[in-house]
């Protein structure tokens, strides 16, 4: 590479760099490094990915009244809230509602022992240590965090998830505020 | 006030000024900076007290391309990465990255994603067989830890074996079936290599199997197999490298004509005399016997403390552990033993204790008188401190529970069986066997290796058509000049099943990737009785088997079935033949599975010792001293500790690690006496060549390697340990690192186990002009100045410190330091305000009470314990996800332990007294650190932990530079999966601990107290306390990594909220002191940074306290 064309590269990239933000979010998140920061790159409420199949919390939560815990059955005792297993859907759909096209597609997946690649709604950072046993421990709802999903038909992010809004309610109760608490 | 020391010490070769500055009082509150470079008591380095051996120049040439092409080079990445980005960042925003989340089709019921899950197994790195812990999270294992109800290890695991599961996921594992087709590698499948080596068997009978120590029902497969083939039991060849076991039964069956190795209860003894003994690092089982030595031989609370003496001409850890050392001559330890038999056997007939005409008596008569001619050719090497210790040793040795433990990797001499035929009698003499110190029945287990089966094997492998390597390896195992390559070629068909990369692989004709043993079936016998149960962990990661199901298919496909599916049905049938001995009452069923969750299962055999030794005075024949020729040193190869003989080479952790004793890390060296290297001119780092001339070819063999002067090591000795010099470029981790010293050892062998022989060889030693930079650790984190770093107290000097502070009612108090910021608020009251009020939650609409801080966290390193053998460096790096940065990186001072392991030597440098100090980030509650980050990256926990919050951290390393420990690690690059700086790769993403942040280019890091660990801990208290109904339980036990694995209990973690947890009971101990912390006592409180971890200072014997002429 030529002096010149050093030089023009060094300037570009400086003044592109100087204006975009953005910029410095991709840098900082380049493949490979784990410790990227999904903030820069659009963790904010209202989120609201397509799954697979339109699953509707409305209906399961709402309507028919089943209880989170039935199916996130991890959240009381596990850091993770579990999405459930294809058996524990098949449990109910086996009967319920078997006419329907995305319950066929679950049947035939279940049928074939392929897993679901559901698309993840809610995504901590990776260096937060979130664990939902002691919240759910401390007495908190579901709907603190996850808001209103039993309205919800299409799961959405309902909170900010960001520090600033955690450390508020930790500070609300009595809970640790120690960096340590969640960064390690 | 102010006091200043100086006197001299003077010995016949140097004379070294010592001057201390104790301390400066009221009149200046701050500490005086030194003003130059003050040599203290300890020396990291020889060149502190031998100034003619300093290397000028430290930037030296490397040896084959420099680092500056890899700086231009990710420059110019750079320059790419930010016209890339401004490319992107011009066109378009970023979206999200969709994350998908994907359940099983079918959970287990005993599975919860996120809650992990442990499996008892036994380690198959060596014939130990310690019990291990393996804990897996969603599937796999993420890190191994001692199983602490296994009778072996209680809870300890070595270096080895914790870095054992880098094997598991090493990307250079072989992975699928090899065939060699006229000279070409193939891939080919199981099915073909397989049938293939069955239709070979056809044909043929003369099949054999070569492999390392087996367990009892592992050989009976074996055999079982050779019987279906034809062959017969002398077929099998079982050996192991590492064989002071092989001389220790054969010295116990000349002598006893029983099977056996007796097992050391160190915890009993109270006087242990070590002639060349590797007893805390190779011998039978490092971990069981740092137990013993933890229990029985350092310095216990309750005041009371045993006594161990070493003769030794190489420096080993063992040696550095004794609290007086003696450095003799290469080769001379047969001769010492004998001194010291003739001393004893006359001291016990003076005492009365046997009559003359005892048997044992004779027979030491007997082996003297026969030995004397050559003895008085050792006397003389012998320095008269020497001879006098041993009339002493001889005289403690009849006085207290005691016993002799010799021999070793450093001793591997053709006399290695003599040795230990005159040690047995030693300690029979002394009563070792009668006390139990030396414990006969519930001994090791007799066979898991054969009588002189190398030299069979060498002697017979021409005539084999079929050899079946299995997890063994006599081309890396044995010296070149035992012709094991040649033989190796003129056989057909050679089989070679390994789970990892082999030299022999080149010899075989079919390369049959074996299962590791976290994915294997298996077990161990490792005492008499002891029935240790070995079960796959995780399902196979590649198209590996395990070793006994291909034979099971071999056997098939040449029409000769063993009639079991798989390996598991046979083991369930030979625990089936069995399980009624140990349990009567349950079902097969309910006993194996309770074995699997236990482990083990044991019931130790008595074996019962004659009252009288057969006569084998007439293999004792001592040979004369032959000193080396001007030019020329004994050359000493052992074993080595962390890197086998090159076995374990391919696991990166372990070669980060470093020898402890030199600190060099990713090379191999040569260590010479200082004086030695005086003499010869040459220096640390300098090239010289060690030439071989084998006399019976009359040709001689050379190899070339950087020089280490090391005090300590005999000064007609030149020690290379094992490991490096692998060739093969499948094996990036260790290819081409150093050289295998093996290559430059004669032909030789025990003539009574018939085991080679590593060690006495004398090589020729010439200088190049060439010098290479090994990467040495000894300097890189130095505490410049400081003189208060490292401890040791004489026993009565301590004893008089407690009388005086109870006569005085007073209780040790660490953290009664004056205050240097009184104006801050203090630790505790730092982030914890929000607390301290009653709340009604918004959230949950419950009241939520002031909280109190339950935990200060606090660390205990037993100085008088350590033994540096490594195992919490391996544990913590892996718990943490710390990368291993490789040699280039490690010249540059790059290393990121998170606890690193500091050696100081004091004394005179032939036989200096050796020290270890573990080093990790000593959280202090006024920490420098913390002050100085612009960004509030490391803050204060309550807890007493000094934070570090990765993603705020800017990377500034003010804080690493305001660290007076020099514990902060800094990010140079990232480590990114499959790099290490430039060299190889250890960290598939599998292999991560999925609970720790894996750190960027960028960021500081350090010890956290293992954070992970401790949220886990109090997730569980509080997750108890909830199912209980409790209001609060406090966690309890917990236990980070590197006090989890630690051989000798050194370290101990805890909470000294807790009035009764032993941390909080060590703190007050008197020897504890803080790392910089001054002499308190003195009013001198050093740089008051109020540490959370206190080191608990060496304790040594009166008669060899060289410590009291400083604190």
């Amino acid at each position: 590479m030529s002096h010149r064309a050093l030089y023009f590269v060094v300037i570009e990239a400086l003044l592109v760099c100087l204006l975009s933000s953005q910029v410095y979010g991709w840098w900082m998140w380049t493949p490979g490094d784990t410790v990227d920061d999904s903030t820069q790159n659009g963790l904010v409420a209202g989120y609201e990915p397509n799954q697979p199949i339109p699953f509707s919390h409305k209906v399961h939560a709402g309507d028919r009244q089943i209880a989170c815990e039935y199916c996130h059955n991890g959240a009381r005792r596990s850091a993770s809230a579990v999405i459930p297993s294809t058996e524990l859907c098949m449990g109910c759909h086996k009967v319920v509602a078997v006419d329907k096209e995305p319950i066929k597609w679950l049947t035939e997946k279940y049928n074939k022992k392929e897993p679901i690649a559901w698309v993840r709604v809610h995504d901590l950072p990776h260096h937060v240590r979130f664990t939902h046993q002691m919240h759910v421990i401390a007495g908190v709802s579901c709907e603190s965090c996850h808001g209103p999903v039993k309205t919800m038909a299409k799961v959405g992010q309902w909170a900010p998830l960001q520090m600033g809004w955690c450390i508020g309610c930790h500070k609300e109760n009595n809970a640790s505020i120690s960096c340590q608490t969640c960064h390690y | 006030m102010k006091e200043s020391k100086t006197d001299i010490q003077s010995d016949s070769s140097n004379t070294r000024l010592v001057t201390e500055e104790v301390f400066i009082g009221e009149d200046m509150p701050f500490e005086a900076p030194a003003k130059s470079m003050v040599a203290g008591s300890y020396y990291a380095a020889v060149e502190e007290v031998m100034p003619e051996l300093t290397v000028d120049d430290d930037v030296l040439g490397e040896s084959s391309g420099s680092s500056e092409t890899s700086f231009a080079l990710d420059r110019r990445e750079f320059m790419k990465l930010f016209s890339m980005s401004a490319l992107v960042g011009a066109s378009a925003c970023i979206p999200r990255p969709v994350e998908h989340i994907i359940p099983t089709t079918k959970q287990p019921v005993d599975h919860v994603p996120g809650i992990a899950k442990k499996y008892a197994t036994t380690c198959g790195e060596c014939s130990a067989g310690c019990g291990v812990e393996v804990k897996t999270k969603d599937g796999r294992p993420i890190k191994l830890e001692g199983w602490k109800k296994h009778p072996v290890n209680t809870g300890a695991l070595c270096a080895v074996g914790q870095a054992s599961i880098q094997g598991l996921y090493h990307p250079e594992r072989p992975k699928h079936p090899m065939m060699k087709s006229s000279g070409r590698w193939l891939s080919t499948s199981w099915d073909d290599a397989l049938e293939r080596i069955g239709l070979a068997l056809k044909t043929t009978s003369q099949v054999a199997i070569f492999t390392g120590a087996l367990s009892p029902h592992n050989r009976e497969f074996y055999l079982d197999f050779l019987k279906k083939m034809g062959a017969s039991s002398a077929d099998l060849y079982r050996w192991e490298p590492n064989n002071l076991q092989s001389a220790v039964a054969k010295a116990h069956q000349l002598a006893w004509q029983v099977d056996g190795v007796p097992r050391v209860q160190l915890s009993k003894a109270r006087f242990v005399v070590g002639v060349s003994s590797d007893f805390l690092t190779t011998g039978v089982s490092p971990v069981y016997q740092g137990r013993g030595f933890s229990e029985g031989l350092s310095y216990q609370v309750s005041g009371n403390k045993g006594k161990f003496i070493q003769f030794e001409s190489a420096l080993t850890i063992t040696g550095s552990k004794a609290d007086k050392r003696f450095t003799i001559p290469v080769a001379s330890e047969l001769a010492l033993v004998i001194l010291l038999l003739e001393s004893l056997a006359n001291k016990v007939v003076q005492q009365g204790k046997i009559t003359q005409q005892d048997p044992d008596f004779l027979l030491a008569q007997k082996i003297i008188s026969s030995a004397k001619e050559n003895l008085d050719s050792y006397k003389t090497m012998f320095t008269q401190e020497q001879l006098k210790a041993l009339g002493q040793v001889s005289d403690e040795l009849l006085m207290k529970p005691s016993c002799i433990l010799s021999g070793g990797v450093e001793a591997n001499y053709h006399t290695a069986t003599q040795l230990q035929l005159a040690t047995l009698l030693c300690n029979k003499l002394c009563g070792a066997y009668q006390e139990k110190i030396l414990c006969f029945d519930e001994g090791w287990h007799p066979s898991s290796v054969g009588d002189g089966d190398i030299l069979r094997f060498k002697e017979q492998a021409s005539k084999y058509d079929v050899i079946f390597f299995i997890n063994a390896d006599p081309i890396r195992s044995l010296p070149e000049s035992w012709g094991m390559s040649e033989l190796l070629t003129s056989v057909e068909t050679v089989v070679s099943i390994q789970n990892r990369p082999c030299p022999i692989d080149y010899y075989a004709k079919f390369q049959l990737p074996s299962h590791h043993y976290l994915e294997s079936w298996g077990d161990n016998e490792a005492l008499a009785g002891l029935l240790s149960i070995r079960q796959p962990t995780v399902r196979p990661l590649y198209a590996t088997r395990q070793p006994e199901d291909m034979l099971l298919w071999v056997a098939s496909f040449r029409g000769a079935s063993l009639g079991y599916k798989d390996y598991r049905a046979y083991l369930q049938k030979k625990w089936q033949n069995k399980y009624q001995s140990f349990l009567k009452n349950v079902s097969f069923d309910v006993f194996i599975k309770s074995v699997l969750r236990w482990g083990w299962v044991g019931k130790l055999a008595k074996r019962r010792l004659a009252n009288n030794l057969q006569d084998f005075s007439d293999v004792i024949s001592l040979p004369s001293y032959q000193p080396p020729a001007t030019g020329s040193l004994k050359l000493i190869a052992p074993y080595s500790y962390r890197l086998g003989d090159s076995r374990f080479s391919y696991l990166p952790i372990l070669q980060e690690i470093g020898d402890s004793m030199s600190t060099i890390a990713w090379d191999s060296f040569a260590a010479i006496n200082p004086h030695t290297c005086r003499k010869f001119g040459v220096k640390r780092n300098d090239v010289i060549r060690i030439t071989l001339k084998q006399s019976s070819q009359g040709t001689s063999v050379s190899r070339e390697v950087a020089v280490f002067p090391m005090p300590g090591v005999a000064r007609d000795a030149i020690v290379i340990p094992q490991g490096g010099g692998v060739n093969d470029e499948r094996n990036t981790i260790a290819h081409n690192l150093g050289i295998n010293p093996l290559d430059v050892v004669g032909y030789g062998l025990d003539p009574l186990s018939k085991e080679p022989v590593t060690a006495g060889d004398e090589v020729t030693v010439t200088l190049t002009a060439d010098k290479y930079r090994l990467a040495a650790m000894q300097k890189h984190n130095d505490i410049a100045n400081r003189l208060d770093v490292f401890r040791k107290v004489g026993m009565t000097k301590l004893e008089g410190k407690i009388k005086k502070r109870k006569a005085a009612g007073q209780v040790k108090d660490l953290d009664d330091v004056p205050d240097l910021y009184p104006s801050l608020d203090k630790p505790e009251t730092y982030m914890h305000q929000h607390k301290n009020e009653q709340k009604q939650s918004k959230i949950t609409g419950q009241t939520r009470e002031p909280s109190t801080i339950d935990y200060r966290w606090s660390m205990s390193v037993d100085l008088g314990k350590c033994t540096g053998c490594g195992a919490c460096m391996v544990a913590c790096s892996l718990e943490n996800n710390v990368p291993q940065v490789g040699r280039e990186q490690m010249n540059l001072g790059r290393e990121m332990f998170w606890i690193r392991l500091d050696r100081y030597f004091d004394g005179d440098v032939d036989e200096p007294g050796v020290s270890f100090q573990p080093v990790m980030c000593q959280q202090c509650n006024h920490a420098p650190c913390e002050a100085v980050c612009p960004v509030f990256a490391t803050t204060h926990d309550p807890e007493g932990i000094n934070t570090m919050t990765y993603n705020r951290c800017v990377g500034t390393r003010y804080c690493a530079n305001a660290c007076p420990y020099k514990v902060r690690r800094f990010n140079w690059w990232t480590h990114k999966f499959g790099e290490m700086g430039r060299k190889p790769r250890d960290r598939t993403p599998r292999a991560l601990n999925p609970d720790v942040t894996v750190r960027t280019r960028g960021v500081m890091e350090k010890c956290n107290f293992c954070a992970s660990r401790l949220a886990a801990a109090k997730h569980h208290a509080k997750a108890r306390a909830h199912d209980l109904g409790l209001p609060k339980t406090i966690a309890k036990n917990v236990q980070t990594a590197c006090e989890q694995t630690c051989p000798t209990s050194a370290i101990t973690f805890g909470n000294l909220k807790e009035p009764t947890s032993k941390v909080t009971r060590l703190r007050r101990d008197e020897r504890a002191y803080l790392m910089l912390g001054g002499d308190p006592d003195h009013g001198h409180y050093g740089i008051k940074t109020l540490p959370n971890v206190f080191y608990l200072a060496e304790v040594v014997d009166d008669e060899f306290d060289t410590t009291s002429n400083h604190h």
